[in-house]
């Protein structure tokens, strides 16, 4: 019997050498037919600008290999679908005080304060590896000393990029609503183009619906009254007589069909606790 | 001195029956001893602080040579209710990228600090893993955990690792990275364990938002199980994240065999996302060989694979280590090593070489 369970050994041995061995096997990929990103190289490249070439020549090629899908660290998605909503004006989550992108304000900026190791909280990016070129890490402080400007695909429709709170969250005794746009949002518009509405379908009475200072891609919402447990709905529009737009004119594409036009609805829940 | 070595050797196998089936080390380790990860840590999954017979493992089996009298063993434990732990390392790296000039630097790679308030003795601690460098002081594990029917199933809850394949030291791992499962990126939620027998069991339930805020009502759902025997061990995880974009799953299979001196580790990943342009599947796989030398000695390699996208050919990525870790007295390690990565010509980052030599202080 001893006899048998050596060669039970072995045999798992021979089964799990053979395994790695072909895992050896294996080798890199040559790239022929793909851009730097691992991606194939595209008919008709995107305009460039700056924010483009910080896509292309740092998020995609280095950033993604975490910070896409999912599992994304911090939930934070680089890929081109998402990396500008996802960075120009919302709050970092390892330091809330701080947006990832502030317009205008590259030291006070956590994307580059982790880029440069300067950050509060945690190691520099990219994790693990040498720090990025100086010159990737001036055009990115440059993009955002410029106000961060949206990517030209970006800027042809104003689009909603997240929000606070987000769909479908439940957020604790709130009175206040952020939208943050893909684009800049013409302030002279928001005040007939919000609509809120609770689970009864009764308009919410709001205080003030302003585009905050330095902030032109984000509308914040103040309602007259803190909001009571219940479900909501957000509306704004981007279709009737009056429909929201942005400094250039285009109007705000609501439904997400590629074309100006359509409301963009959001719905959220309120639960009691703490305002936020 | 042959009575010394003796007596050290004694007390390792006293500690051993009186932690009962608990501990657990790097995954390598575990292999070599044949032990179970739960078996030298406090937390049942791994990692993280170093329970009763890991500290005495590491000053009596670890290590080359223990230094200090044999009744100062340490143990973790403080005081009756309350055992600490740390880990620090520093580095100097230096890294090749072509095209550019090469750097290096010296850097905290991390300094943390454990706590484990035992309050009820084997039945219910509340577990402490704060991060104090690179950066300011960041909580990265919170948990209470109650064992049941003396240590054979748990639950814990609160801030936590995820069980997914191994829990490996490194981070940037492909298998690692792929499944955004590893030590930098702890979740909130509940697990329930098993530990019986051959077995060590998880299935956890989070918030599946990488460590960020939880911003839908989808959750995630991970399990890991693993079949544990002294010469072979082999197990498989699964994990299915539903979020408001889409959802994400993955499968793995892992094991380990040992040889003599040397074990021989491997992982395999396949991983599905949605929330990746129109979907893409992707696959991590991890093939290791450490082989202990002698006492303190070990010499580590490495090969991995990664293929990004399994609808793109020739974008396949791979990876390569050799490292030596030494262990020259309890309680510190000097590790040096080469990474070396192989991707496509065109990106730069993917054909870069690292190299490091790191202390590592650990109690």
């Amino acid at each position: 019997m001893p006899v048998l369970r050596i060669n039970l050994m072995a045999a798992k041995g021979i089964l799990l050498v053979p395994a790695l061995l072909l895992l050896a096997a294996c080798t890199a990929g040559n790239g022929e037919g793909l851009d730097e990103s691992g991606q194939p190289i595209p008919i008709n490249p995107p305009a460039n600008s700056d924010f483009q070439e910080i896509q292309d020549t740092v998020f995609t090629p280095i950033c993604t290999q975490c910070h896409i899908g999912a599992g994304a660290p911090q939930g934070l998605r680089l890929d081109a679908a998402n990396s500008y909503a996802m960075l120009v004006n919302v709050a970092s989550n390892e330091v809330g005080s701080l947006l990832r992108v502030n317009p205008g304000n590259p030291d006070q900026s956590y994307i580059v304060q982790k880029i440069q190791g300067n950050a509060d909280v945690g190691g520099r990016m990219p994790l693990g590896q040498a720090k990025l070129p100086q010159d990737r890490i001036d055009l990115i402080r440059g993009w955002i000393a410029a106000g961060a400007p949206a990517p030209a695909a970006v800027a042809n429709n104003l689009t909603v990029a997240s929000s606070i709170p987000a769909a479908g969250e439940t957020a604790q005794g709130t009175g206040k609503l952020t939208v943050i746009f893909a684009g800049e949002v013409d302030a002279s518009l928001v005040s007939n183009t919000f609509e809120l509405r609770d689970g009864l379908d009764q308009p919410v009475a709001l205080a003030q619906v302003i585009v905050p200072a330095g902030r032109p891609n984000v509308v914040e919402i103040t309602t007259a009254h803190p909001l009571a447990s219940g479900s909501y709905q957000l509306t704004v529009r981007g279709q009737g007589p009056v429909a929201l737009a942005d400094t250039a004119g285009h109007v705000l594409d609501g439904d997400a069909d590629g074309a100006a036009g359509g409301d963009y609805l959001m719905s959220f829940d309120v639960s009691a606790g703490a305002p936020r | 001195m042959k009575s010394r070595k003796h007596l050290l050797q004694w007390i390792g196998v006293a500690v051993l029956f009186l932690a009962g089936a608990q501990a657990n080390a790097e995954p390598y380790l575990a292999a070599q001893m044949g032990f179970k990860c739960a078996m030298c840590h406090v937390n049942p999954t791994g990692g993280g602080m170093r329970n009763v017979y890991g500290n005495t493992f590491a000053q009596t089996l670890l290590a080359q040579k223990r230094l200090g009298a044999e009744e100062d063993l340490w143990t973790g434990q403080v005081m009756k209710f309350l055992s600490v732990g740390g880990n620090a390392r520093a580095n100097f790296n230096y890294e090749d990228v072509p095209n550019q000039d090469a750097s290096n630097d010296f850097d905290i790679e991390e300094a943390r600090a454990y706590l484990d308030f035992g309050v009820i003795p084997n039945r219910l601690s509340v577990y402490i893993d704060q991060r104090f460098a690179p950066g300011n002081a960041t909580n990265m594990e919170a948990n209470v955990r109650y064992w049941f029917k003396e240590g054979a199933y748990y639950v814990k809850a609160g801030r936590m690792y995820l069980p997914f394949g191994y829990r490996l030291e490194d981070d940037n791992a492909f298998v690692r990275q792929a499944s955004g499962i590893n030590m930098q990126a702890p979740d909130e939620g509940v697990e329930f364990g098993l530990e019986l027998g051959s077995w060590t069991a998880q299935l956890a339930l989070s918030n599946g938002a990488g460590g960020g805020a939880e911003l839908d009502t989808g959750k995630q759902i991970v399990t890991r199980a693993e079949f544990v025997k002294s010469k072979w061990r082999a197990g498989a995880s699964l994990v299915y994240n539903d979020t408001d974009l889409g959802a994400r799953s993955g499968a793995g299979v892992f094991g380990a065999y040992t040889l003599g001196p040397v074990v021989l580790l491997g992982e395999v990943d396949v991983f599905e996302d949605d929330t990746i342009g129109d979907g893409t599947t992707f696959l991590a796989t991890l093939a290791e060989a450490d082989w202990k030398i002698r006492q303190g000695h070990n010499l580590k390699l490495t090969y991995e694979w990664f293929e990004p996208d399994d609808t793109l050919e020739e974008n396949e990525q791979l990876r390569y280590s050799l490292l030596y870790e030494w262990s020259p007295i309890q309680f510190v390690q000097l590790r040096a090593g080469v990474r070396k990565y192989d991707g496509i010509p065109q990106n730069d980052n993917q054909n870069r070489t690292q190299a490091f030599i790191q202390l590592h202080g650990f109690f």
